[in-house]
């Protein structure tokens, strides 16, 4: 049961970069500029949805 | 005498192109592919549509549709739209999420078949006793599938407007930052003073 909740989270990290690359590509046109813009966006919305993932996971454990 | 047209500064935003938008609306990337910009269209085409896919693989092949019939006959797009919002923006992926469209408004299925081949069945509204079994049967995956679908159909709009006026950060115009004022060394204040 837990492992199946996990697996179905694998595509994530994927979907993350794939997300990060296509937006900061539609914003910059130089090689360099998109992929150091893609790395903030990435870690942004893994900050992000890891802190999401966390808070849930601490209210799920105390009730 | 003809002088030599100045070539634009690196930094100016393209014109705009409606071909190029209109072909990115088509299939990601195409436009900047058209435009020449082919790195960038290739990773929004193998992106989009890699997400696309996966997101319809991971419903079966069966999350991206527009429910066509109530109890009473064929429902107006605008009430299957508020129903099934989602195509709102699958529906941006292009010429990949045509074939709902074209179920909605083609002519319906002469009979209702048991095992329907894939591409029978490929964007066709499900049936609600399908629909119920394959959510109740499977875990969040369906869920997930369809998520994937209209992201790829939302972020598509941004590569739209790319292929139009190209990337958004050029049309912003930068402003030049001031050079630092020299800081007053002491001397200088006590010529000052002095």
């Amino acid at each position: 049961m837990m492992l199946s909740t996990i697996t179905i989270y694998l595509h994530l990290p994927l979907m993350l970069l794939v997300i990060s690359l296509v937006y900061s590509a539609t914003r910059h046109e130089e090689w360099d500029e998109i992929l150091i813009e893609a790395f903030r966006w990435g870690i942004r919305m893994f900050g992000f949805m890891f802190t999401v993932g966390a808070v849930l996971f601490g209210v799920s454990f105390l009730w | 005498m003809s002088s030599a047209p100045t070539a634009p500064p690196k930094d100016a935003p393209p014109e705009p192109s409606m071909l190029g938008a209109g072909l990115s609306y088509l299939i990601p990337g195409l436009g900047q592919i058209y435009q020449q910009r082919y790195a960038k269209g290739a990773l929004f085409m193998v992106s989009l549509l890699g997400m696309f896919m996966v997101g319809q693989s991971m419903g079966q092949w069966q999350n991206v549709y527009i429910p066509r019939e109530d109890g009473g006959g064929h429902r107006s797009l605008v009430g299957s739209l508020v129903l099934r919002w989602h195509y709102a923006g699958q529906f941006w992926i292009g010429v990949a999420a045509w074939p709902a469209l074209s179920h909605y408004y083609g002519p319906p299925p002469r009979d209702v078949e048991e095992n329907p081949s894939f591409w029978r069945r490929y964007q066709r509204p499900p049936g609600e006793t399908q629909l119920n079994e394959f959510i109740v049967n499977s875990d969040r995956t369906p869920d997930l599938g369809w998520v994937y679908t209209v992201i790829a159909g939302m972020l598509n709009i941004l590569v739209i407007y790319d292929a139009y006026a190209g990337p958004m950060i050029l049309a912003v115009p930068t402003i030049p930052r001031k050079a630092a004022a020299p800081q007053p060394t002491m001397e200088s204040k006590k010529e000052a003073v002095a």
